[in-house]
């Protein structure tokens, strides 16, 4: 690889590495995790850019290997336990039940979004990356199969996994507790 | 139409109930109950927003994010270094050496039953190849523009099936010269160009995955027949004398032999798909792949098997071989050839059936199940290995 390869893949990318940065953070949580993936994904297609003659969406291919780096990531980090401490899903419920009432201003609450971030957090790297593509970027299950490399069966099963953790540890506060 | 589970809500809340869309739709206008629970879903997702889209993100800095795509791609196109390289193409060069210890630790521990952790040290140097395989590629990328990186992943290959190698080369042309002889054409044809992986190897998967499913019975069966082997000889012959009613029928013999060609490949095409430093169980996926695609080669190669028309010998005759395998050098060779083949086996198939517990269990429940299949496969080939050497509950 030569220096004007390198000129030609960052012209390329430059329309998606916003994108790609903010996919990234949404999956990770975090916002020098996202930049580690975005930087694993951008290298891994740089070396791969051979690879990707002849196909039709330059976004998408990004897209599965970034998804991909992003799930390698998430596992790396929950083998490591000085960096994986979730908080378990009846804490976070007892925090949101035990949080602010009004429920039109949750969602602009950052004390809300870091609950949202802690559910997040108790959820499989699989799970994370499959809700996160399905409920924030509005991908379809198959597109996610597609992208992620599993079943469409396996896609629906750890989004579903996904929402029930969701709606565990968020729903208290909507019963009112 | 009965209430609507969660996970139809969950479905419905998505837009990806397909043809059940408006049926569930009318169910909701008409089911009270459902109908408070799907609100409450949609109430508790919608609460859940992205983040904000962010603008400036730390990548805009193109300078910065140019060098390091530059240090880290120079970094990893890097040669692969010689230790890596010799210490994969050592492993088949010292495995005939293993065969004598193999063979003389166990005579010993014939007579002294302390001498038995010699045989155990001297089949886990025998056995040692995929793992010297998995630990060199953990840590060196495979770059095929360097011939360094060529003969790294040719020795890489040939030191996870040495024990197969060996054996099919001690079969066709006996004498260490030729082993040799094989390994310097092996290290040659290594250095040549390799073809590259198809991009997209989903149909390929579905092929390999089928043919895979023939062999699994056939080989389930036939470990089942060897644990058999280690209640008693006898009864090994017994149940191999049923068992040749089914397999030596030609059409048996003809779809396993297909079913073999298709695994070898089908596996070819995809042997260095996922193969990268870092990758433990990618790596022992392929591993395991390219010791099975050996096995199998070996297997079928060998006398007597698939041989339409031909008188097979008796199943007495092969148990007495099968379990002395500590009596001579030739069949020391079979014993680290057979228990690696189980093992391969059992973690090619294993991962796949993890991969698909997936799709219907929760994470936890796959990880206690893969303990427990860790448990069951280590005591499968540990009873194997007693029976080889010729320890049977009933003499």
């Amino acid at each position: 690889m030569t220096d004007s390869d390198l000129d030609v893949f960052l012209s390329l990318i430059e329309r998606h590495r916003r994108y790609l940065y903010n996919l990234a953070l949404r999956i990770t949580g975090n916002e020098q995790d996202a930049k580690d993936v975005v930087q694993d994904a951008l290298l891994n297609a740089y070396l791969h850019l051979e690879g990707f003659e002849n196909r039709a969406d330059l976004r998408t291919w990004l897209n599965r290997i970034l998804v991909n780096c992003a799930i390698d990531h998430l596992r790396g980090i929950r083998r490591r336990p000085d960096m994986y401490e979730p908080q378990p899903i009846t804490d976070v419920a007892e925090t949101v039940a035990s949080s602010t009432p009004d429920p039109e201003r949750l969602v602009a609450n950052a004390d809300w979004r870091r609950q949202v971030a802690a559910v997040m957090k108790t959820m499989s790297p699989l799970e994370r990356v499959t809700f996160v593509l399905r409920h924030f970027e509005g991908r379809s299950i198959a597109e996610i199969s597609e992208t992620v490399g599993i079943g469409t069966n396996a896609a629906k099963q750890h989004i579903f996994r996904a929402v029930r953790k969701i709606r565990l540890a968020l729903e208290p506060h909507w019963s009112g507790r | 139409m009965s209430h609507l589970r969660d996970d139809d809500l969950v479905l419905h809340y998505y837009g990806e109930d397909g043809p059940r869309l408006v049926e569930v739709e009318r169910h909701l206008q008409t089911c009270a109950e459902c109908a408070i629970a799907y609100q409450a879903l949609t109430r508790t997702l919608s609460a859940v927003t992205p983040p904000e889209f962010i603008e400036t993100t730390p990548l805009d800095d193109l300078w910065a994010l140019r060098q390091m795509l530059r240090d880290r791609a120079g970094s990893r196109a890097r040669k692969v270094s010689a230790r890596f390289v010799a210490l994969v193409w050592l492993v088949p060069l010292l495995y005939p050496l293993s065969l004598p210890l193999i063979v003389g630790s166990g005579r010993l521990a014939q007579t002294q039953i302390l001498a038995a952790p010699l045989v155990v040290l001297a089949l886990a140097w025998a056995c040692a190849g995929p793992f010297v395989a998995a630990f060199a590629l953990n840590r060196a990328a495979v770059d095929f523009e360097w011939l360094s990186s060529r003969a790294f992943a040719g020795g890489a290959m040939v030191a996870a099936a040495t024990p197969g190698l060996y054996l099919l080369v001690a079969r066709l042309l006996p004498g260490l010269a030729w082993w040799y002889a094989a390994l310097a054409l092996a290290a040659l044809a290594s250095l040549a160009p390799w073809p590259s992986t198809p991009r997209s190897t989903r149909n390929i998967l579905v092929v390999h995955r089928l043919s895979a499913a023939v062999i699994t019975i056939f080989a389930l069966t036939h470990i089942g027949n060897q644990l058999v082997g280690f209640v008693s000889e006898s009864a090994y012959a017994a149940a191999l004398t049923f068992l040749r009613e089914g397999y030596h029928q030609a059409i048996v013999e003809w779809l396993l032999l297909t079913s073999a060609a298709v695994q070898i490949v089908s596996g070819a095409t995809m042997g260095m798909k996922k193969v990268r430093p870092g990758a433990w169980t990618d790596n022992f996926q392929a591993i395991s792949g390219w010791y099975l695609a050996m096995f199998l080669i070996t297997h079928v190669l060998a006398p007597g098997v698939l041989n339409p028309g031909a008188t097979p010998a008796p199943a007495a005759v092969i148990a007495a071989t099968q379990f002395n395998l500590l009596a001579t050098a030739r069949g020391a060779a079979s014993l680290p050839f057979l228990l690696l083949g189980v093992v391969a086996f059992l973690y090619h198939v294993g991962t796949y059936a993890r991969l698909a517990a997936l799709a219907y269990l929760a994470e936890a429940q796959v990880r206690r199940l893969s303990y427990a299949a860790v448990f069951a496969g280590t005591s499968v080939v540990v009873t194997l290995a007693l029976a080889l050497c010729g320890v049977h509950l009933i003499r």
